[in-house]
């Protein structure tokens, strides 16, 4: 099992107030899945994400990744699984503003303590993959959305890691675009990575073979699609 | 994280933002840039300062009526004391055994012409045989002053080498007669071509016997007498010689102070101490000032910096940076900052002083030491006043920072 989550519980202390974000929580993924997180806002599925994504860690009940359990782990334990596990794509892209895509893309390899000359293969290939080579030296602000989104999913297959985490990778694209950007998450998943996505459009959650629906901190349901998600992802 | 990431970050930042950059570091680039230039200033006049007075000779001491006075009391006391005559030079040279030399002298400034020919403002010096030893000259042509000279009180002189120049251009002045104030004498020697001191020059002068300086000259300086001791060791025996012979003949008691005065170079050199010293104490204070100043300037734009990249910390922290890596990228951008000041700093504190070297008399040279207390102290104001915006850089909360817009 990749992923094991137990009963997992996230309060928020807001002034006097407690707010269950997370109300008990079982959830298990396997390597190589395809998995939707839906649910509407305030329902706790970015706070779920946040815990998979060792971003923030659970008040109660336990997380084991690859059966490290994450709960109690130190700060810097946290950035180093970030590092080597996770690979995040984020609404908003999340790309320094004033480095290049390349550069961008190597980020992570910089933390991982990765050669110069290595980093800038790994990188290279990253951006070949998602078919921005001629955009390579551009800023961000040099590109389009979509590319933007494909340098930052460049970005987070780098460093191999375990799971894809996508947080509404379409939500600041138009539909076309969005449908693109879904196509390559689809040719991720192919290769043999863990995909997860949070998302609130249904449009988007029906190319992932999986679709856990959250409401109030608890899972709502948790579905297997009948239809492969090759065959969603519109080739 | 590798530091040259974090340099190239930092550099980045600085290129991006070359006002603000500017102002932020006005203040380390002002202390910096103080500190080399006066005390390449003070090294400067150090080295010149050590320099002529060893020239002038080791092993010197100066006896003159008054002593070394520096302030205007002290000459209020010695101003009326009797003043020194050639028969006490006369007197030491028999009565100090300890003294290799004892040239009496006294100096004026007078005219010098040769036909039509004149220079204004000649250091017209009167000396004993031998003194070109003590002030550090050495013959071009010619012949010295000799004690011949001296005891028939002859009308002869030597040049120095710019007067020579100017009174006789294309001649050879020796056997020449120049005219000094009143009378004519017959140039015997041209002394080598020595230099500027402090803008000076130090070759418009004209030496003649004392003897002659008093029979024509006397109402124009005061007598003084170097003595120039054996050796090192024997200074201080030579030096109470000199007071034994004077109190001698001068009468003096044994519970009256002497009436006049004994100088060494050491005297000169305390003085001398003490005023640099005093600029050195004064320069390092608005040195410290403004490299406080600076740092906390640098505090400040390092804390808008975390402020405004915010977001770019929570994207570092997503793809892995530790705290230590976000510590270490903002302190090192910290003290990039800081060291560019710096470096600027001694750029322009060693221009001005190379340029107050060209254009003013003052000689300088640049203080390696000062250039590399600038660069240290720079770089450890950019640790120091980084430190805390750094810290608060490390350990953001990755999602608020995400967050942030």
């Amino acid at each position: 099992m990749l992923i094991t989550i137990r009963g997992l519980h996230r309060i928020y202390q807001v002034g006097s107030e407690q707010v269950h974000a997370l109300n008990g929580v079982d959830l298990d993924i396997e390597p190589n899945e395809y998995v939707a997180i839906m649910g509407p806002s305030g329902s706790g599925k970015s706070t779920l994400m946040n815990i998979i994504g060792c971003l923030d860690t659970p008040t109660g009940g336990s997380y084991a990744l690859k059966g490290q359990e994450i709960g109690q782990l130190s700060d810097d334990a946290l950035a180093r699984i970030r590092n080597q596990e996770i690979g995040f794509v984020f609404q908003t892209f999340n790309l320094l503003a004033r480095a290049d895509a390349l550069h961008n893309v190597e980020l992570p390899l910089v933390y991982a303590g990765v050669r110069h000359e290595e980093r800038r293969r790994r990188a290279r290939e990253a951006i070949e993959l998602v078919g921005l080579t001629d955009r390579m030296k551009h800023k961000p602000n040099e590109l389009s959305g979509g590319q933007r989104q494909r340098v930052a999913i460049a970005r987070a297959l780098v460093n191999r890691p375990s799971i894809i985490l996508a947080d509404e990778p379409t939500g600041n694209l138009d539909t076309a675009t969005g449908e693109e950007i879904m196509t390559a998450f689809g040719n991720i998943w192919r290769q043999g990575n863990t995909v997860i996505l949070v998302t609130h459009e249904a449009d988007i959650a029906r190319h992932a073979g999986r679709v856990v629906r959250m409401r109030d901190g608890k899972i709502e349901s948790d579905t297997r699609q009948a239809k492969p998600p090759s065959a969603a992802a519109g080739q | 994280m590798n530091l040259r990431e974090s340099i190239g970050i930092a550099l980045g930042a600085l290129r991006a933002n070359k006002l603000r950059s500017f102002l932020t570091l006005l203040g380390t680039i002002i202390g910096v840039m103080s500190v080399i230039a006066v005390l390449s200033f003070v090294e400067g006049l150090n080295r010149y300062v050590s320099q002529k007075l060893l020239n002038a000779g080791a092993n010197v001491f100066w006896v003159d009526p008054y002593g070394f006075v520096t302030s205007q009391e002290q000459w209020e006391e010695v101003k009326n004391r009797p003043p020194i005559t050639l028969d006490d030079a006369d007197a030491l040279r028999q009565g100090v055994p300890h003294a290799a030399l004892v040239i009496a002298q006294a100096d004026g400034q007078q005219t010098a012409r040769y036909r039509n020919k004149e220079v204004k403002g000649v250091n017209v010096r009167g000396r004993s045989a031998g003194w070109e030893l003590v002030d550090d000259y050495s013959l071009a042509s010619g012949r010295l002053l000799t004690e011949l000279d001296d005891q028939r009180s002859r009308l002869v002189c030597v040049l120095g080498a710019e007067i020579a120049e100017e009174l006789f251009p294309g001649l050879d002045p020796i056997g020449k007669w120049v005219r000094l104030g009143a009378e004519n004498y017959e140039v015997v020697g041209v002394m080598e071509r020595k230099g500027k001191l402090l803008g000076q020059s130090q070759d418009r002068f004209a030496g003649i016997p004392v003897r002659t300086f008093q029979k024509y000259k006397r109402e124009r300086g005061f007598f003084g007498i170097t003595v120039k001791s054996v050796d090192q060791a024997s200074l201080p025996i030579a030096e109470q010689e000199v007071r034994n012979v004077l109190r001698g003949r001068r009468h003096l008691g044994p519970r009256v102070p002497d009436n006049f005065g004994i100088t060494e170079s050491e005297n000169v050199m305390q003085l001398y101490r003490t005023l640099t010293g005093g600029i050195f104490v004064v320069t390092i204070g608005v040195a410290a000032i403004s490299l406080v100043v600076g740092g906390i300037v640098i505090m400040n734009i390092m804390l808008v910096s975390v402020t405004e990249r915010t977001r770019e910390i929570g994207i570092r922290k997503a793809m892995g940076a530790r705290r230590r890596d976000v510590l270490t990228q903002f302190l090192v951008e910290a003290t990039t900052l800081s060291l560019s000041g710096g470096l600027a700093g001694v750029a322009v504190g060693v221009g001005l002083a190379l340029l107050a070297g060209a254009i003013t008399p003052f000689p300088t040279a640049v203080s390696m030491p000062a250039v590399f207390l600038g660069i240290t102290m720079s770089a450890l104001i950019g640790v120091f006043f980084g430190s805390y915006p750094a810290w608060r850089a490390a350990r953001l909360d990755p999602i608020e920072a995400l967050r942030y817009e």
